[in-house]
């Protein structure tokens, strides 16, 4: 999926990060541009329980804005997996998995600065077992989720969600999980991933001030180069305020043999940044993203880092009064009233992406139970509102207009101690 | 077909390539859809050939608040029809334009970045009763070879000469071929009738164009240029008539005429309500906003309608007989109370030049008096 443009046809020069690009010259370029390659070890040889059970425990793990929010990693890599074995995984196998990933963990912290990650199994890897999974674990097939979509369904048996503020550290562990290297950060690595595996896919990306606008040479995104300079997020707005993202208890399985893990859905998604910068205006995008009142009101102030920790989603209207008095909706104000004790179902870690030589979004999100994100995503859709008022399907419906559903998938995470090649009753 | 091949259209001996691709299709009638299968592109107009270097993106200095004559006419070019599950879509295309769009009483102006190629400019209709569908949002896939380049949902769109239609400017790497895959899904309108409801539908075109053959697309300049006033709609042979019945040849009771703002208002009384949701003793009320001048549909806006001292939210419908319309079944009838219709939030579909200082307020009008 990370390939650039295979025809000379395009005006520009397509020019692709190391980490979209991937391997070992990639990573030796990336440490030639680097001067913080001093990545701080993990302590799990010393310290094994120093390591949270729940593999989505990251926020402990994140740097804080002014505000005191999260703030995202800045550099990811997904890996999708196929397991190479038939029917049921082998001990040995598991093993191998297990190590792979308990290599990770010796050789870097579990910080932003350092690695974090989340290994989860689709729905297709739990069909090769005879026992289906408990009713504890509520994990579907992927579907397309509106009538105008028309996603690539995705299924992998695994998928691996690797994150860093260091590129070469992705690089490197990729190298790592691939057999291509022995050692990591210092630390010897013994068991290969892909021994059991093979990657179906490696998709990648970035997140976080500046990097949308570093990354402007790709379709979808106008050559004008409108991304603001400090944009977090391609379309220009921060996203993920403590208060508009669930807590990691809230999104986190309760009971039966997952309890501790959580669900995964992974979207692709591609980007129309020429509707949004030049046909748009600020004040549409504002009113688009948020709700017409930030946009009327001018409540944001460039990214939104004004915004505190709950993005003054309480100013908003019901998202059904916009529609009908206002003539246009905004993509969270159609989910505010989702909201359960004050935040959301689903806790989001999505982040950009130059993947297949356009501007894109992978929408890796966090929840209990895949139908709270199902749930979500209808109130974003807003079919009832577009049923009963001026707004389109997509037209003046939040950023529907923009995005192109490209890719969808749904996973398990397991708690951590279940991460390598779980069974349904989560028994090996 | 690409300008320079051989093909029905183009003998040594005929006219100029514009005229007789026109007759062509003219001539060719019910062979309009069948007779394009092998052609790749058309032309649809009959206007000369003018320089239109720059032009097509100029605005009059002094515009009436309401409809008027734009600065110049393009045609355009028809990349081919498809149908699926009951609907028909043709694929036209032109020149890179600006137009505007419409968030809420805002009309802002979105004119074409030095990357756009095209502007495409799909139409989707009812293949059964020919109604022109305005509330579908399609997303086109441009492909080259397997791998996508780029999507591009084009806005609801109201021009002139062409009616409804969607319609975007899109950058694309240049001339050449592209597989486009156009895909809708569930309409957001309440389709009635012998209209068809199918929850998706997907057209597959091989869209092929070429710089030379865009900066040959005719362009006329207008006198009437800022004048109150509209283009005549454009006859498209291939695609369905974009005007709404005139007042007289809608079915029902008539209830009266008149004009909010600039738009012209028609609104008629059917007795049996029952198609529309409602039962046995509803009447139907049906409001129907236009254009004034070219009777084109105006989508996308809030309406509501008083009738003896109940307020009626009127739901946006495409039906079969009426076309596109704000109803609501009421109970009793209407017969001697007059109708009083607000609009709440103006159409918000996007306008080209002519149409975008217009239909922004929020007027009312009472019919039947
Ligand atoms: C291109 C894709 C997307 C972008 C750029 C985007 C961006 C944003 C931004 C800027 C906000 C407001 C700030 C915040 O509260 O974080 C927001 C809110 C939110 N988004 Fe998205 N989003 C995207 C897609 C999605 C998708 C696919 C979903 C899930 C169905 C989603 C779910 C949410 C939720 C739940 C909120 C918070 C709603 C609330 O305040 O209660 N977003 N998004």
């Amino acid at each position: 999926m990370s390939d650039g443009p295979s025809r000379g046809i395009d005006r520009r020069a397509f020019m692709k990060s190391a980490l979209a690009i991937g391997g070992a010259s990639a990573l030796s370029a990336c440490l030639d541009r680097t001067s913080d390659e001093d990545v701080p070890r993990g302590t799990t040889e010393t310290d094994p329980s120093s390591l949270p059970e729940r593999q989505h425990a990251w926020n402990d793990a994140l740097a804080r804005d002014d505000a005191g929010n999260p703030e995202p990693v800045q550099h990811r890599l997904l890996l999708l997996l196929d397991y190479d074995g038939d029917g049921a995984p082998s001990d040995a196998d598991r093993r191998t998995v297990a190590d792979a990933l308990d290599a990770l963990e010796r050789a870097y912290a579990w910080r932003h600065d350092g690695l974090l990650s989340t290994m989860a199994y689709s729905p297709a890897y739990f069909d090769r077992f005879e026992t289906d999974l408990p009713e504890s674990v509520d994990l579907p097939a992927p579907t397309a989720l509106a009538s105008f979509e028309d996603p690539a369904l995705d299924t992998p048996d695994a998928i691996l969600h690797l994150a860093s503020d260091h590129a070469h550290v992705l690089l490197a562990v990729e190298q790592a999980l691939t057999g291509e290297t022995d050692a990591l950060n210092g630390v010897s690595v013994d068991a290969t991933l892909t021994d059991v595996f093979s990657v179906a896919q490696r998709r990648t990306g970035f997140k976080g001030d500046g990097h949308p606008a570093d990354n402007q040479d790709a379709r979808g995104v106008p050559t004008s180069k409108p991304v603001p300079d400090d944009a977090p997020l391609y379309m220009g707005f921060k996203s993920g305020y403590t208060e508009t993202q669930a807590s990691e208890d809230r999104v986190t399985i309760e009971s039966g043999p997952f309890a501790g893990g959580t669900t995964q859905h992974a979207s692709h998604m591609r980007l129309n940044l020429e509707q949004w910068y030049e046909q748009d205006d600020r004040e549409a995008r504002v009113g688009k993203m948020f709700c017409p009142y930030h946009a009327e009101h001018d409540v944001v102030e460039g990214a939104g880092d004004n915004l505190g920790t709950d993005a003054a989603m309480s100013k908003a209207k019901p998202a059904a009064e916009a529609a009908e008095t206002d003539g246009f909706v905004g993509h969270s104000q159609k989910m505010f009233g989702l909201r359960e004790d004050g935040r959301p179902l689903i806790l989001r870690r999505d982040f950009d992406s130059t993947d297949g030589g356009h501007a894109g979004l992978h929408f890796v999100c966090y929840q209990r139970a895949i139908s709270e994100f199902v749930a979500t995503r209808e109130a974003m859709n807003g079919d009832d509102l577009a049923g009963d008022s001026p707004l389109g399907r997509r037209d003046n419906n939040g950023i529907l207009q923009y995005i192109d559903v490209a890719n969808r998938g749904n996973y398990l995470v397991p708690p951590r101690s279940l991460r390598a090649l779980p069974t349904p009753r989560g028994d090996a | 077909m690409r300008e320079d091949d051989s093909g029905p259209a183009s003998d040594a001996s005929s006219p100029p390539r514009r005229v007789s691709r026109r007759s062509f299709l003219a001539a060719s009638a019910t062979g309009a859809i069948t007779g394009l299968a092998g052609c790749s592109s058309l032309n649809l107009t009959s206007d000369e050939t003018g320089d239109s270097s720059g032009s097509e993106n100029a605005t009059v200095a002094d515009r009436p608040d309401a409809v008027y004559y734009p600065t110049h006419v393009d045609g355009m070019l028809l990349s081919g029809v498809r149908k699926a599950n009951g609907y028909a879509c043709a694929l036209t295309y032109t020149m890179p334009h600006a137009f505007w769009l419409v968030t809420g009483e805002r009309a802002t102006r979105a004119g074409p970045t030095a990357d756009d190629e095209i502007h495409v400019m799909p139409v989707v209709w009812d293949a059964e009763t020919g109604q022109r569908l305005t509330d579908l949002n399609p997303v086109l896939r441009f492909r080259d070879g397997g791998r996508v380049l780029t999507s591009d949902a084009p806005w609801p769109m109201l021009a002139q000469q062409m009616g409804f239609h969607f319609g975007d400017n899109v950058a694309l790497p240049g001339g050449g071929t592209y597989d486009v895959t156009l895909r809708v899904g569930a309409p957001a309108a309440r389709h009635t009738g012998a209209l068809a409801t199918p929850d998706s539908a997907t057209f597959d075109f091989s869209l092929a164009y070429s710089p030379k053959e865009l900066d040959a697309i005719s362009y006329r300049t207008l006198d009437q240029a800022g004048e109150r006033g509209a283009v005549e709609p454009m006859d498209m042979t291939a695609v369905p008539s974009a005007a709404l019945p005139k007042p007289d040849a809608l079915p029902g009771r008539l209830l009266g005429t008149g004009t909010a703002g600039d738009a012209a208002v028609v609104a008629t009384v059917l007795d049996d309500a029952t198609r529309f949701g409602g039962d046995d003793s509803d009447v139907y009320l049906a409001v129907s906003p236009r254009t004034p001048y070219n009777r084109y549909p105006l989508p996308m806006a809030g309406l509501d309608a008083r009738v003896g001292g109940t307020t009626h939210d009127l739901r946006e419908t495409i039906d079969g007989e009426l076309g596109h319309h704000y109803g609501a079944a009421i109970g009793g009838d209407v017969e001697d109370a007059p109708v009083t219709v607000s609009v709440d939030v103006p159409p918000q579909v996007s306008r080209h030049e002519g149409y975008e200082t217009a239909f922004l307020d929020t007027p009312r009008v009472t019919l039947g008096e």
